[in-house]
C-alpha cells in the first residue's frame, strides 16, 4: 500500500498544471535556479525531460555543461503536492518543432491553474516559454516535498 | 540589470511564492518554493525557517544560495545571488515574521506544528532582473507616494482625526471609524472588535461592506488571525490569504498521520474569497482595547504604506475608544432617581396584533435564542433576559445602567465593566435578529426596552 502510495506520488510530477522549477549549481557550488515549462519520460522515469526557456536558462545551461548535477521541483499550486527529482545530465539541446506542441499545451495547462488562483492569462502569456532547451537526464533520486514533516522523505 | 531591493518592495509581498536554490556540500543542488522572502534592508533579506528540510541542511554546509521573485503585477523576474548569514531565533524580525506563521497556525488548526523555527538572514550579494523573462517590456504602474500624495495623507489624517473627535457615544464612534475607512481608504469589508478581560474573548461591535453584519461574533484570544493580531498586540497585513491557507492545510495534510489531535480549522469570518487581511489591534499602552479588521479579494489590496498610516490612525482610534468607554462607565455611575412611565411605542392593541416572538433563555449555554435562532449570550444575555422579566412582571419599561452594575448576578466586573459596549451589542443584534424589540437610549446612563409584539419568555 505504502509502496503504491509512494509510486503515485512519484507519477505526479509528470501531470500537467504543475509549476516546474530546476535547479543547478555551478564548479564553485554556488546554486542557480530557472523557471521550466514542461517535463516528460517515457521509460517510466529512468530519463526525464526537462524543458526550460532558451531566454532566461544560460547560467543553468553552463553550469550542466560543467557539473552535470540537476534538481527539478514539480509543484501542484492547488494542494503544494511537490516532488523532487535529482539526477544527472545526460545531454542538453535545442528543442524541435515536434516538440513545441507539447511544451505548449503544458504551459496552457499551467496558465489555466493560475488563472483558477487568479493570475490573469494576460500575464502567464508575456512570460518566455519558446524556444526552449530539452535536457535529459537521468533520474537518480526522487523526494517527496509537499510542505510538512515528510517533507524531504526518499520516494524512489 | 542590476536591481535595488527596496525597488523589488512588491516581489516580497508574499503574492507570488519566491524559489530558492541550494547546494550540499557535494554539489548536488536542491531547489523549492518560499512562501515569502523578507525585505530586511537594502542588503539583507530573511526566509522563514519552519521545518529542519533539506534547504536548510545544504545553507549548513553551504552558505551560496539563489532566489527568484517575482512580481506580483507585471511578473517580472528577479535572482539574487545570496550568502547565508545567521539563524534568529528571538528579535523584531523573528517576532515579525512569527506572527504571520502563527496566524495561519492557528487559523488552520496547526498552532505549534505550523511554527517558525527561525528567521534565516542572508546578504544579496546581486539582484538582477531577469533579462528575457517577458516576451514584452511589463507595462508602466503607477509610482509610489508622490509629494501632493503626501499632502493628501496629512489631510487625511487631518479629517479622520476630527470625524472620530465628533463621536458623541460609543456607538457613533464604531460608525464613524468604519465609514472613514471606507470612504478614505476605499476598505469595503470591515469590522471592530472590542476585547473583553472577562472572558478573553473578542467581540465584533460594528461591520460594513457584509451581506451579514456579523455582529456579536466572537473569537478567542489567540484564535485565529484576529486573535493571534490580540494575543500579539502586533498589526498583521496578509496577502495571498487563499495561498498561505493552502500551505498550511498542505502542512496539515500531511501531519495528519503523526499528529492525532490537531485542532479544527477556524472558518474564515468575513468576506468569502478574501485574499488579503488587514488586521491591526487597538492599545493604549499595554492594555488590548480590540482589532480592527479588513478584507479583501484583491490580494494586494493592503500595502506596506496603510501599515504606517493606519498604525497612527488606530492610536487616535483606541485613544478615543478607551476614553469614550472610561466616559460611559463613569456615566452610569449617576444616580437616576426618575423612571420614565410606560410608554410603547405602539399602541398595546396594535402590539398585541403582531406575531409572538418566543424568547428562549438556556442556563446552560447561558445564551438567548429568538424562536430558534441564537440572539445573544454570556451578559448581553443576562441583562436582556432581566429587564425582560422586570417588564413582564411590573410593567417597568425604562432602566439605568447603574441597577445594572449593582446586580450580581449579571456578572459585570466590578472595574471596567463595559456596560456601554454591551448595551450596544444587545441592541445591534435585537435589530437583526429581533426588530420587535428594542433597546432605546433614553438620556444619560438610562435604557429602555420597546417591545412592539409580545413576548413569550421561556428558561430551560
Amino acid at each position: 500500500m505504502a509502496e503504491r502510495v509512494a509510486t503515485t506520488r512519484v507519477h505526479r510530477c509528470l501531470e500537467p498544471g504543475l509549476s516546474l522549477l530546476i535547479g543547478t549549481v555551478d564548479a564553485q557550488g554556488v546554486p542557480a535556479t530557472c523557471r521550466a515549462v514542461a517535463v516528460s519520460s517515457d521509460d517510466d522515469l529512468e530519463t526525464l525531460t526537462v524543458y526550460v526557456p532558451v531566454a532566461t536558462s544560460h547560467t543553468a545551461i553552463q553550469n550542466l555543461a560543467t557539473t552535470k548535477r540537476l534538481a527539478v521541483a514539480a509543484t501542484h499550486p492547488f494542494t503544494n503536492c511537490a516532488t523532487q527529482i535529482k539526477g544527472t545530465s545526460i545531454d542538453a539541446r535545442l528543442a524541435t518543432e515536434a516538440e513545441a506542441a507539447f511544451v505548449r499545451a503544458r504551459v496552457d495547462a499551467f496558465a489555466d491553474v493560475l488563472e483558477s488562483l487568479g493570475v490573469p492569462r494576460r500575464l502567464t502569456r508575456s512570460v518566455a516559454h519558446w524556444p526552449a532547451f530539452a535536457i535529459r537526464i537521468r533520474v537518480e533520486q526522487v523526494f517527496d516535498q509537499t510542505p510538512g514533516p515528510n517533507a524531504g522523505s526518499r520516494l524512489q | 540589470m542590476s536591481a535595488r531591493l527596496s525597488d523589488l518592495s512588491r516581489c516580497f509581498q508574499g503574492v507570488v511564492p519566491s524559489i530558492i536554490a541550494t547546494a550540499d556540500a557535494s554539489g548536488m543542488p536542491n531547489v523549492t518554493y518560499v512562501s515569502q522572502v523578507y525585505f530586511v534592508d537594502e542588503r539583507h533579506v530573511a526566509l522563514s525557517c519552519q521545518f529542519f528540510n533539506k534547504t536548510r541542511r545544504n545553507l549548513d554546509e553551504n552558505a551560496a544560495a539563489c532566489a527568484e521573485v517575482l512580481d506580483p503585477v507585471t511578473l517580472q523576474a528577479y535572482r539574487l545571488r545570496m550568502k547565508f548569514l545567521r539563524s534568529e531565533k528571538s528579535g523584531p524580525l523573528f517576532d515579525t515574521m512569527n506572527l504571520r506563521i502563527d496566524a495561519i497556525a492557528s487559523q488552520t488548526g496547526m498552532t505549534g506544528i505550523f511554527r517558525l523555527i527561525a528567521a534565516d538572514v542572508f546578504e544579496v550579494l546581486s539582484a538582477e532582473l531577469v533579462e528575457g523573462f517577458l516576451t514584452e517590456p511589463p507595462q508602466d504602474v503607477p509610482a509610489g507616494v508622490s509629494l501632493a500624495g503626501a499632502r493628501t495623507e496629512m489631510r487625511g489624517l487631518q479629517w479622520i482625526s476630527e470625524r472620530i473627535n465628533q463621536a458623541t457615544d460609543l456607538e457613533s464612534l464604531f460608525t464613524v471609524v468604519l465609514e472613514a475607512l471606507e470612504e478614505y481608504f476605499q476598505f469595503s469589508h470591515t469590522s471592530v472588535l472590542l476585547y473583553d478581560e472577562t472572558n478573553r474573548r473578542l467581540t465584533t461591535m460594528a461591520s460594513r461592506g457584509y451581506g451579514e453584519s456579523g455582529i456579536g461574533a466572537e473569537v478567542a484570544m489567540g484564535e485565529g488571525l484576529i486573535g493571534t493580531v490580540a494575543r500579539e498586540r502586533r498589526l498583521l497585513r496578509l496577502t495571498s490569504l487563499e495561498g498561505d491557507l493552502r500551505y498550511g492545510r498542505a502542512i496539515r495534510r500531511e501531519s495528519a498521520d503523526r499528529e492525532s489531535a490537531l485542532a479544527a480549522e477556524i472558518p474564515l469570518p468575513g468576506l468569502p474569497g478574501a485574499q488579503s487581511v488587514l488586521a491591526i489591534p487597538l492599545t493604549v499602552g499595554d492594555r488590548l482595547i480590540g482589532v480592527i479588521a479588513a478584507e479583501d479579494r484583491d490580494p494586494m489590496r493592503f500595502s506596506e504604506w496603510h501599515e504606517a498610516y493606519l498604525g497612527i490612525v488606530a492610536n487616535q482610534i483606541a485613544l478615543s475608544l478607551d476614553r469614550m468607554i472610561e466616559r460611559c462607565n463613569e456615566m452610569a455611575d449617576v444616580p437616576v432617581e426618575i423612571f420614565a412611565p410606560l410608554t410603547p411605542v405602539h399602541a398595546a392593541e396594535e402590539c398585541q396584533r403582531r406575531v409572538k416572538r418566543r424568547l428562549t433563555y438556556y442556563k446552560n449555554d447561558d445564551a438567548i435564542f429568538v424562536d430558534d435562532e441564537y440572539l445573544i449570550r454570556n451578559i448581553p444575555a443576562r441583562i436582556l433576559w432581566k429587564v425582560l422579566g422586570e417588564s413582564q412582571r411590573t410593567g417597568r419599561t425604562e432602566f439605568s445602567n447603574r441597577e445594572m452594575r449593582v446586580d450580581q448576578s449579571l456578572g459585570l466586573p466590578p472595574v471596567k465593566d463595559n456596560l456601554e459596549s454591551r448595551l450596544i451589542l444587545l441592541k445591534q443584534r435585537l435589530v437583526e435578529k429581533c426588530p420587535d424589540l428594542r433597546i432605546v437610549s433614553t438620556g444619560r446612563g438610562r435604557f429602555a426596552l420597546r417591545a412592539e409584539a409580545p413576548i413569550e419568555m421561556i428558561e430551560r
